[in-house]
């Protein structure tokens, strides 16, 4: 792989139901080590607990680089659906149009998917160094 | 409409103030009360202050503290508002704003609404409050019509079927979340009484039922007067009383299910206000009214901060923090006071 300049920050949403304080994965889950092996550093990892819930204002606070959509596939939810989220305008992800969607059944289940949701990762999160 | 002295009403806007305040400032990010108040002042229209805080507390603030501070505070308003009506035109002190089915007629709905907008779900954020709030005023109007015994609507029979028609409803939400094996955790969450939407959406949405609500409340205190003689006493007094009767329950159930729509089901608030008002100042309705309204509102802004402090940046939903914190209050003051019938 080519080497990357920097570490983008990113914010992984598992379920948004609580748009306030959606849900995302924690430190040692597996897309926490994923996103980290894709050369990126996942704003779950300083939480407590597996699956956690994180609040807004942390998420504004933190202010990550990448969102990515993991309740895009199973809950239909869309970038354009995270922009009209009250304060989430706010976040740099959202104003540089770096909310995508993922499709998370590469990375919610262990076995040799995963190195395809790797590959899915570090493609999405460094398109400018991805061959 | 100000009756007796008043510093009750001084004291208590202070507190609302007070509330309001800390309420903005406290979060994930603390932000100092100062820059709140001289971010809350911008907003009023030719002020000239500098926006020299940092951008991100526009969005903190502006978009979401703000507003759910205002919802919060205008469901405690709500609450202990109409909980007093219901204590006043049932004369019984048990009463609170979900004696007669308003809490569990708009659960019913919203379990409804989660459960048939599943799984489509991205449009329906107004469906849960849409359907508590139809749920409610549903509830409430099959409760009074059971309640009628020939012209009138005695107030043992209305209780009475308030409190079957709950348990049937209740059990039916039950019933329909045992069924779903999805979605549960937003039904609960709802349940318990936790904000699920945020902005001002919500905000503008409640405000025009809760601002009539409150208004024919804040009117009724001299009819509440009078109707604490038992109504006979009150109707040979000249009073209406099965209009009044009707247009009370009707302004506070209104009031309740609107708040109750958006913010969800807080317990304790409607039940206790009245009476720590009534403790400390005496049960003249034309008093307790208003101040109740007041003290509701700050009583209910400041559970909620504490909500958000305890499990930071995670937060409990309000209604666990208003029973928790409100029964041992309750109990130690009906303790403390228990040689005076003040009731």
């Amino acid at each position: 792989m080519a080497s990357i300049s920097a570490r983008p920050l990113v914010f992984y949403e598992l379920d948004s139901t609580d748009v306030n304080a959606p849900y995302t994965s924690g430190p040692g889950t597996f897309i926490d080590l994923l996103i980290s092996m894709a050369g990126a550093e996942n704003l779950g990892h300083t939480l407590q607990g597996e699956w956690v819930q994180v609040s807004v204002e942390e998420l504004i606070r933190r202010n990550p680089d990448y969102i990515l959509l993991g309740d895009y596939v199973w809950g239909g939810i869309k970038p354009e659906d995270v922009a009209e989220r009250p304060g989430w305008d706010a976040i740099s992800a959202v104003k540089e149009g770096k909310v995508l969607p993922f499709d998370d059944n590469l990375v919610s289940r262990p076995g040799p998917r995963l190195v395809d949701g790797l590959e899915a990762l570090a493609k999405a999160l460094h398109p400018d160094v991805f061959q | 409409m100000i009756a007796g002295s008043i510093r009750p009403y001084l004291y208590l806007t202070a507190l609302l103030i007070i509330a309001l305040l800390l309420s903005v400032a406290v979060g994930v990010v603390f932000i100092p009360p100062g820059i709140v108040a001289r971010m809350l002042a911008a907003l009023v229209p030719g002020s000239t202050i500098p926006a020299d805080w940092p951008q991100s507390f526009d969005a903190i603030v502006y978009q979401i503290r703000l507003p759910h501070a205002i919802l919060i505070a205008l469901t405690g308003a709500a609450l202990a508002g109409s909980g007093t009506v219901y204590q006043g035109v049932f004369r019984n002190p048990l009463a609170d704003p979900y004696l007669i089915g308003v809490a569990s007629g708009a659960g019913l709905g919203a379990v409804i609404g989660l459960s048939t907008t599943w799984p489509t779900r991205g449009n329906s954020l107004y469906t849960v409050p849409i359907a508590a709030f139809i749920g409610a005023m549903l509830t409430i109007a099959i409760v009074y019509n059971l309640a009628r015994v020939g012209r009138t609507v005695p107030t043992t029979t209305l209780i009475l079927a308030g409190v079957a028609v709950s348990a049937f409803a209740t059990s039916l939400s039950s019933f329909l979340m045992l069924r779903s094996n999805e979605e549960l955790r937003r039904a609960f969450s709802w349940l318990l009484g936790g904000a699920i939407m945020g902005g001002w959406a919500p905000v503008i949405a409640m405000l025009p039922y809760v601002a009539v609500g409150l208004a024919s409340i804040l009117l009724s205190g001299h009819t509440l007067n009078v109707l604490q003689f038992g109504e006979e006493q009150a109707q040979q007094l000249g009073l209406p009383v099965e209009r009044v009767k009707l247009l009370l329950v009707l302004a506070a159930s209104l009031t309740t299910a609107a708040a109750v729509a958006f913010a969800g089901i807080i317990g304790f608030i409607g039940l206790i206000v009245p009476h720590l008002v009534r403790f400390s100042l005496g049960p003249d309705y034309r008093r307790l009214v208003p101040l109740s309204i007041l003290a509701g509102s700050s009583a209910l802004l400041l559970a909620d901060t504490l909500a958000r402090m305890v499990l930071s940046p995670q937060s409990v939903p309000v209604g666990i923090v208003t029973a928790l914190a409100g029964a041992p209050f309750f109990l130690w003051l009906l303790r403390r006071s228990k040689d005076q019938a003040y009731w």
